[in-house]
């Protein structure tokens, strides 16, 4: 059976020349060159590797979102064709002269502020704790990652009930402590800060893992060496320790900013419509809203844009660090 | 190092079969998207929204009647539910935009449909359809006024819901000490709710603020009472009295101090629970509210209604209805469906189960249960029937989604009344 396969495979794969029966040792003798790129033909050679997911990508990622800009520049809503005849920016006037553009544009980047910079201050305190060789430390982590693998579905719902005014566990806790009972959901200024808390209490324990990581990787001759110099718990987090973590804050800072720009899932799900609770109104909401519910097109198309902007303004940085350290 | 190359052979087997495994499945399903054109009969696509529970069942049975009378015509219906109508709105959407409209769908008439007909996708269907099976004369003005655009008919209504609905838990309302003879205006209903949570531990009215569209329909059906049918339909043609409609706002906060206090993070169907629970005594609603309740909860015994209090004589219209695209792929197909769902024996199918009343007057009773044919009575006897604002029968979809932006910037207080009123006045500015 295996001779066969094998033989099957010598046919199809001229590599496979090189391949035994019996050992599958490649026979190297003289035609190493062939295996390495070679510098001239590399170009031409490499591309049935990468030119299909080129092409795939190129057209349905980065041309969907060309053709987004495009329709941004009409005057698209209702139904029917696309006119390209006229193009300009009108769109965009439009939405910096819309109230509730400014206030959705203000609410995502609090959000996307508050909820990444406070994630990652709870995720390196646990992974600190978790580092420190706990008992039952693999039990842990699993319970600070699990509200991670639930949908934002289940969640919202799950918060809802929390934030009841009546009975939920928020308000039994803070009535308890003597501070009353809220209205986290209807009070405009409570819902940002609530929804904020319930996406750092889903996603603390992915900073978390990732700190974990980074901590782990860490030589333990680091923590012997500061010691010996006579370190203080706290001085070794903070000269030796945290400096080190660079690279794991900013790749689990951006997908936590991913997270919070993708928060319109759990924002659909606490009201079930488009319309969010009053003073949770994000970019996303909006442009949902604006292309499925107004059938404004150019208008949500517009939105889209500049939330991508956005997005890429706020993953910019972590390129440019990466590009410096010579990884990209 | 044997084993670690036929691993390694056997990968790339792996590999190579899932590739055509995926080719095979990707021409399979390209094969049954085209393949659907070269059947023998005609074929019809219908898009709704009753994707479970009662709608499902009223659909089910609505469509298997229909089959039984068509057996050629092949139907593919698909159930987008969800949301309210929120997936199967952006899948219609989509549809238009790219021009390939399915054979009908349903939509809440009225001038939610301006959004087709102002761009010309729907067509009359007044000749082809409503002059058949005595349509004209068995359905009221309001319903028929929804089912036409410009003075044609472009839709036919196969269910209607009552949105002027006070229900109220008997035995609550019996220990409170509560005469109902004396609640005639939506004013005269704050000290109803008074009396109830003072007498009683439930809350004078059960109400969810989730979303706005439950405060929305509220604040329309006290406006509908206070101010009347004529500055209601004032109202929805873009000439509201802004007085009145912040004084509607005053009663609806006046109600709210009488709701439950999780009322923001409880849905209309937990709101709905507590009236079945007695942990409330009144609680307005449409008429699809009665389907959660079980034969534990009986009619008259233990629940009872009123039409809200000063819209006697009225049916608030809430309605699905069936559409006719101008450009549809399979209009023969789609003319038999519209005309059998506006057929008494379609109607009594998807009534009886969804726990609506049928459009048409000339339905008998005998099939309905005693709340239903009591609707059915109320309806017939009604001298109008307002269509709603909260359900799209009243206002166009971009109104109705700015109105209900207002609502949930409402704090149910009497100076934030005057604020949304005059939000509701530049709606239609």
């Amino acid at each position: 059976m295996i001779d066969k396969l094998t033989r099957f495979t010598k046919t199809i794969t001229r590599r496979s020349k090189a391949l035994f029966a019996d050992g599958g040792t490649v026979q190297d003798g003289g035609d190493e060159s062939a295996l390495l790129p070679r510098p001239s033909g590399a170009f031409f050679g490499s591309l049935p590797f990468w030119l299909p997911p080129f092409l795939l990508m190129g057209f349905f990622v980065y041309g969907a979102i060309g053709w987004n800009f495009v329709i941004s520049l009409t005057e698209t809503s209702g139904f029917g064709a696309v006119d390209y005849s006229q193009l300009d920016g009108e769109q965009y006037t439009r939405a910096l002269g819309d109230p509730t553009f400014i206030e959705a544009t203000t609410n995502t980047f609090g959000l996307l502020v508050a909820f990444t910079t406070v994630c990652l201050g709870i995720g390196l305190l646990l992974a600190i704790l978790m580092d420190r060789k706990l008992r039952f430390d693999n039990g842990f982590r699993t319970i600070y990652l699990l509200p991670m693998s639930l949908s934002f579905v289940v969640t919202a719902q799950f918060w809802l009930w929390m934030y009841n005014y009546n009975n939920g566990l928020i308000n039994s806790i803070t009535s308890t402590l003597g501070l009353g009972r809220y209205r986290w959901i209807s009070d405009p200024e409570l819902v940002l800060p609530a929804v904020v808390f319930a996406l750092i209490w889903q996603f603390s324990g992915y900073a978390m893992v990732v700190y974990l990581a980074g901590l782990r990787a860490i030589p333990t001759d680091h923590y012997e060496a500061a010691r010996t110099d006579g370190a203080t718990t706290f001085g070794l987090y903070r000269r030796v320790i945290i400096p080190q973590l660079k690279g794991a804050t900013i790749s689990a800072a951006v997908v936590l900013m991913v997270f919070a720009l993708k928060a319109f899932d759990f924002l659909y799900s606490l009201t079930g419509s488009y319309i969010p609770p009053e003073g949770s109104d994000i970019l996303a909401t909006m442009m949902v809203r604006q292309a499925f519910r107004l059938n404004n097109q150019a208008y949500a198309a517009a939105i889209g844009i500049m939330l991508f902007v956005l997005a890429i303004a706020v993953i910019a940085p972590y390129l440019t660090y990466q590009h410096k350290q010579g990884e990209l | 190092m044997t084993q670690q190359s036929t691993h390694d052979l056997r990968r790339r087997t792996y590999l190579k079969g899932i590739g055509f495994a995926g080719t095979a499945v990707l021409t399979g399903l390209s094969g049954c998207t085209g393949g659907s054109d070269s059947s023998g009969g005609a074929s019809l696509e219908l898009l709704h929204g009753w994707s479970g529970g009662d709608g499902q069942a009223a659909f089910d049975s609505m469509l298997e009647g229909f089959e039984a009378k068509h057996t050629d015509i092949d139907v593919n219906a698909k159930a987008i539910g969800g949301g309210g109508n929120t997936s199967l709105d952006a899948r219609i959407n989509t549809r238009l935009t790219n021009q390939n409209p399915p054979g009908s769908w349903t939509e809440w008439p009225g001038k939610n449909l301006e959004q087709f007909t102002s761009a010309d996708l729907l067509a009359d269907i007044g000749e082809s359809v409503w002059s058949n099976n005595g349509m004209q004369n068995a359905y009221l003005d309001g319903p028929k006024q929804a089912a036409t655009s410009g003075g044609s008919f472009v839709c036919v209504p196969t269910n209607i819901h009552r949105i002027n609905n006070l229900f109220y838990n008997t035995a609550v309302i019996e220990t409170a000490g509560v005469d109902l003879s004396n609640i005639t205006t939506p004013t005269s209903l704050v000290a109803a709710l008074e009396t109830v949570s003072e007498n009683t531990d439930a809350v004078g009215m059960a109400h969810s603020t989730k979303s706005p569209w439950t405060t929305l329909q509220l604040w329309a059906t006290v406006f509908l009472g206070q101010a009347g049918a004529a500055a209601y339909d004032a109202f929805i043609s873009g000439n509201g009295d802004r007085a009145a409609v912040a004084d509607a706002f005053k009663t609806v906060a006046a109600y709210s101090e009488q709701f439950p206090e999780d009322a923001s993070t409880i849905g209309w169907k937990e709101a709905n629970t507590m009236l079945v629970e007695g942990a409330a005594g009144f609680f307005h609603q449409g008429d699809w509210a009665v389907g959660a309740y079980g034969p534990e909860f009986a009619f008259e015994s233990e629940w009872n209604h009123v039409a809200f209090p000063g819209t006697k004589g009225q049916y608030a219209l809430n309605m699905d209805a069936w559409v006719f695209p101008r450009e549809g792929p399979s209009s023969e197909a789609a003319k038999q469906w519209l005309q059998y769902v506006g057929t008494k024996d379609a109607q009594v199918r998807f009534n009886t189960k969804k726990g609506s009343v049928p459009p048409r007057t000339d339905v008998s009773t005998e099939k309905f249960g005693p709340f239903q044919a009591a609707q059915m009575s109320s309806l017939q006897d009604s001298e109008l029937q307002p269509p709603s604002i909260a359900h799209g029968l009243g206002v166009t979809p971009e109104v109705l989604t700015k109105l209900k932006q207002a609502v949930g910037a409402f704090s149910f207080t009497k100076g934030s009344a005057d604020e949304t009123a005059q939000a509701f006045m530049d709606v239609f500015n």
